[in-house]
């Protein structure tokens, strides 16, 4: 109970800050990168993503394949401005809501061989200094090598942990220390 | 606690019936702090400067968790030489101990003598007596020069009032968080800012001469790891690597570090030697390893790691070799630092959501908490291994506490400041 | 269980090395005592009446004793140590013998001059009869010449006479000298009697002796036994003792528990431990206490190397007014008249 109820906590936090962002908030529970292709695909044009891309393009299609590719870029910038991933207490594990939002950001940076982002790893005041230091490092390497795996570039990607220095929210309670618990992604 | 409660023993019980005496065992004494009265200082001549050394001795001692000075308004009389002292007052205001003295001045009024006798009220006995000079600017250095003979003069002990504390602050200031690095006395006055920044400072830590210090600062935006010299204001930037560079250590003899980098890809232990600055790896393993601090023999340090899946307390000889596990008590054990005397290891415990001061005997294991305060931080040793500073959350603000060695007594220390942290005792100053 | 059991008990009985001299002169002047009362209660019976003493006195002890009177060595005494008591006693019956001796000696030289003064008598008596004759018969030669017819006649009568006063005169004297042989021999007689009752007596004194010396080797036998019984008595008094002693001595020690239990509470509470106080660290101090449980003095007797340590002892001690002390005497002078506290801290700060 008691060690459910912060996750809990975290877990509507994280489906608070996504739904404000996202439209498609709700179906993060497939964890799936294709979910993402499935709302885009309610609004039509659902067998363009179906297919491996056909060579027999009709100008219909094309139509509908640009009003997609509209609609989902549309959709991975708004993704895009979700910049902060959460944590559980003393892990670095990566959230599964948090993997669409990075998989967009990893995309962007591929697209985007200019683009650099700077990961800054925090922890929650809870647990000792140093140590926290030492996770928010932790926390800021995870989410660099999931978005290396996901198209990025080592080049394009510096970390820093700042440990519990620089609370995202001051006061205490699990509520205050799951959003303090935190990977930062800042476009340079 | 306990009351006094004794074991009776009859000597020779067996052996020799005709040397047959009664013998009582004492094996435990009074819980109470030792009542003692320090009268007010007479003065002849003109002294400048307000402060009230008889007051400044009088915390000390109570600070030490150790005394119970007793209170101006109580005394009988106020005698400020041995002459004028009648046992018999202190005697029935329950007194062990009397430190009388007078302060005159010295050097054209440049500097303040103190004379000054401490008696065994029990005994009839002067036990103290002696006289010191000092600059009449550092009145509270003559306090503090003051408590410590007389903590010595009663306990055997050597004081630690002379010496020094080293913390950090953090103020919003404009919207802006501005760290400090401060050394102040132990009572918390006199506090000097060193370093003042946007960007957090981190772990201050004595070089053993105690006129330096190492520190994390992130002031260039990375974090890096300073040597700063107190009396001249210089410093050294000695690490600055990719990643994490955190958690400095100096050794017992001063010449090298350790210190916690990641440039090897995750957080792992390194030697430094601070002239060459040759890097040497201690630690080699995917896991955090952190916090380390050399045993005052220099033979072995302890750290933080979390290979067994949680932060743990390990040691480790200074070669690199022998790593053992100390602490298993519950699933957060971090931050380790040694006893004065090397024989216990102080450490930040996880106990159900709290976080608290452990100590733990490091050859038996047995492991005692002392704090009883919530989200308990950063505890540092005195040099005479009596007290234990640390850090601990009051209200919204983190405010450090003085605690004895064996969780006696706790004493808040008073600060203008409202977040105090990370505070690190300095060894013996001379 | 304490020494102070064992203190109560040395207290009592004397050091071992004493016991047997102790039993040794127990035992002799009881043999003694018996010797004496023994002696004292058999002599009436066997002794002549008191007038003996007198004679003694009378007859001085140069008298020379008859070899019979002489003291035949008795027989040797089972145990040397009653030589001195046995020789008195042979010196005593010694010279009862020698007075006996005396006296028999001195009763036959009456006998023996009252015989001479009367044979005396008797030849002198004779001597003047002889005379008286003789004139007699002078006188009658004289008349005889005168009448010298008649007187013959008177001659023969007288003549007749004569030989009738001489054989007279002959038969006096036989009958004197068998008077004289008769006395002589009743003398013997008596004498031999005397000899005989006195070797009749030695005889029954030596019985007695024997029987004295039977007796009072019975009597040191049952003395010996006796002497066991008394030991067998003097150990069971000791044991009644010994619990006596040891209930006094466990009363007397609950007693004192209390009060230790109360100065160790009292001091215990008055003593600052010193912060420089280490595992094993211990300083012994020796108090001394008025019966009203005030301090005489306190010495620190056994170091513990630390002055600081010592020293808060010290005050610890020197820092109570009155210390807790039963009223009972006994109890305080055997425990808290001077006694010592171990300063050994169990818990260290």
């Amino acid at each position: 109970m008691t060690r459910t109820f912060p996750k809990l906590i975290a877990l509507m936090f994280a489906l608070g800050v996504m739904a404000g962002c996202s439209s498609t908030g709700e179906t993060q529970e497939e964890g799936a990168y294709g979910s993402d292709v499935s709302a885009v695909d309610q609004e039509g044009g659902s067998e363009v993503y179906g297919g491996d891309g056909s060579s027999g393009v009709s100008s219909s299609d094309m139509t509908a394949e640009e009003r997609a590719q509209e609609s989902a870029q549309a959709e991975a910038a708004a993704m895009r401005k979700i910049t902060t991933f959460y944590f559980d207490f003393d892990t670095s594990e990566i959230k599964s809501e948090s993997r669409d939002v990075l998989v967009a950001h990893a995309k962007f940076l591929s697209e985007n061989p200019n683009r650099s982002i700077r990961l800054e790893g925090h922890g929650d005041e809870r647990g000792t200094k140093e140590y926290n230091l030492a996770l928010g490092e932790r926390r800021a390497k995870a989410v660099e090598r999931f978005l290396i795996v996901n198209g990025a570039s080592r080049d394009q990607i510096e970390t820093i942990s700042y440990g519990e220095e620089k609370p995202a929210v001051m006061g205490q309670g699990e509520s205050v220390w799951a959003q303090n618990r935190r990977v930062e992604l800042i476009y340079q | 606690m306990m009351r006094a409660f004794l074991t009776l023993v009859l000597a020779g019980v067996l052996a020799m019936p005709a040397q047959a005496e009664l013998l009582i065992r004492i094996t435990e004494g009074a819980d109470n702090a030792l009542p003692v009265a320090v009268v007010p200082f007479g003065e002849s001549g003109g002294i400048s400067g307000d402060e009230d050394i008889a007051q400044i001795v009088r915390d000390d001692l109570a600070m030490s968790g150790e005394f119970a000075p007793l209170a101006t308004d109580k005394m009988l009389s106020l005698p400020s030489k041995g002459d004028d002292v009648y046992y018999r007052d202190w005697r029935l205001l329950g007194q062990k101990y009397l430190l009388v003295g007078q302060l005159s001045p010295a050097n054209g009024g440049k500097d303040v003598k103190a004379q000054f006798e401490l008696f065994d009220v029990n005994q009839e006995k002067r036990i103290l007596g002696a006289t010191a000079t000092v600059s009449a600017k550092n009145l509270r250095t003559l306090g503090h020069h003051i408590s410590d003979r007389v903590y010595e003069a009663i306990t055997g002990t050597k004081g630690i009032f002379s010496t020094r504390i080293a913390y950090i602050t953090l103020d919003m200031e404009d919207g802006k968080r501005i760290y400090r690095l401060n050394v102040s006395d132990v009572d918390g006055k006199r506090s000097q800012v060193r370093l003042k920044t946007d960007e957090p400072i981190l772990s201050p830590a004595w070089a053993p001469d105690g006129k330096r210090l190492a520190y994390v600062s992130f002031e260039t935006g990375r974090p890096a790891i300073y040597i700063h010299e107190l009396s001249t204001g210089k410093r050294n930037k000695i690490a600055q690597f990719p990643g994490l560079n955190s958690a400095p250590a100096f050794s017992p003899d001063g010449k090298s570090l350790l210190l916690t980098l990641s440039r090897d890809g995750n957080a792992e232990i390194y030697k430094m030697d601070i002239a060459s600055r040759k890097l040497t790896r201690m630690t080699d393993h995917w896991a955090i390893d952190t916090e380390p601090s050399w045993a005052p023999d220099g033979e072995s340090f302890v750290f933080t790691s979390d290979r067994s899946g949680g932060p743990q307390v390990y040691r480790m000889d200074a070669n690199g070799g022998d790593l053992k596990r100390l602490t298993f008590g519950s699933r957060y054990n971090a931050r380790p630092r040694y006893s004065a005397d090397g024989k216990n290891i102080f450490y930040v415990h996880q106990r159900d959501s709290a976080f608290h001061i452990a100590r733990m005997n490091v050859d038996s294991g047995d492991e005692s908490i002392l704090t009883r305060t919530q989200l308990d931080e950063s505890p540092s040793v005195a040099p005479n291994g009596r007290l234990l500073i640390y850090a601990t959350q009051q209200g919204s603000n983190s405010v450090l506490a003085v605690v004895s060695a064996d969780g006696g007594s706790t004493y808040t220390l008073p600060s203008r400041f409202g977040d105090v942290r990370e505070p690190a005792w300095s060894p013996f100053v001379n | 269980m304490t020494d102070n059991i064992r203190e109560s008990n040395s207290n009592e009985v004397r050091p071992p090395w004493r016991k047997p001299v102790v039993l040794s002169a127990l035992l002799h002047a009881a043999i003694f005592f018996f010797a004496l009362v023994g002696w004292s209660w058999s002599n009436p019976t066997h002794e002549p009446p008191p007038r003996s003493i007198s004679a003694r006195l009378i007859m001085p002890e140069k008298t020379q004793p008859e070899p019979a009177v002489k003291p035949k060595p008795e027989p040797e005494k089972a145990q040397p140590e009653k030589k001195p008591d046995e020789e008195k006693q042979k010196e005593l019956e010694r010279q009862e013998q020698e007075r006996k001796a005396a006296e028999a000696e001195q009763k036959r030289e009456e006998e023996r001059k009252k015989a001479l003064v009367r044979e005396k008598e008797k030849k002198a008596e004779a001597e003047a009869k002889a005379k008286e004759a003789a004139k007699i018969k002078a006188e009658a030669e004289a008349a005889a010449a005168a009448k010298r017819k008649a007187e013959k006649e008177k001659a023969a009568a007288e003549e007749k006479r004569k030989a009738e006063e001489r054989r007279k005169a002959e038969e006096q004297r036989k009958a004197e000298e068998k008077r004289k042989a008769e006395e002589k021999r009743q003398a013997e007689e008596k004498r031999k009697q005397e000899e005989a009752e006195r070797k009749r007596k030695e005889q029954e004194e030596a019985k007695r002796r024997e029987q004295e010396r039977k007796k009072r080797e019975e009597q040191l036998a049952a003395l010996a036994s006796q002497s066991k019984q008394d030991q067998a008595l003097a150990d069971q008094r000791r044991a009644e003792q010994a619990a006596a002693s040891k209930a006094r001595d466990a009363r007397m020690q609950s007693e004192s528990e209390k009060y230790e239990g109360l100065i160790r509470d009292k001091v215990g509470a008055n003593w600052f431990i010193p912060s420089s106080a280490q595992p094993g660290l211990v300083a012994t101090l020796e108090i001394t206490l008025l019966p009203t449980g005030e301090l005489v003095s306190v010495k620190v007797t056994t170091s513990s190397g630390n002055s600081a340590f010592d020293n808060s002892a010290l005050s610890a001690v020197r820092g109570i007014s009155r210390f807790p002390v039963p009223d009972d005497a006994d109890v305080f002078n055997r425990y808290f008249r001077t006694f010592s506290l171990q300063f050994d801290p169990k818990t260290l700060k």
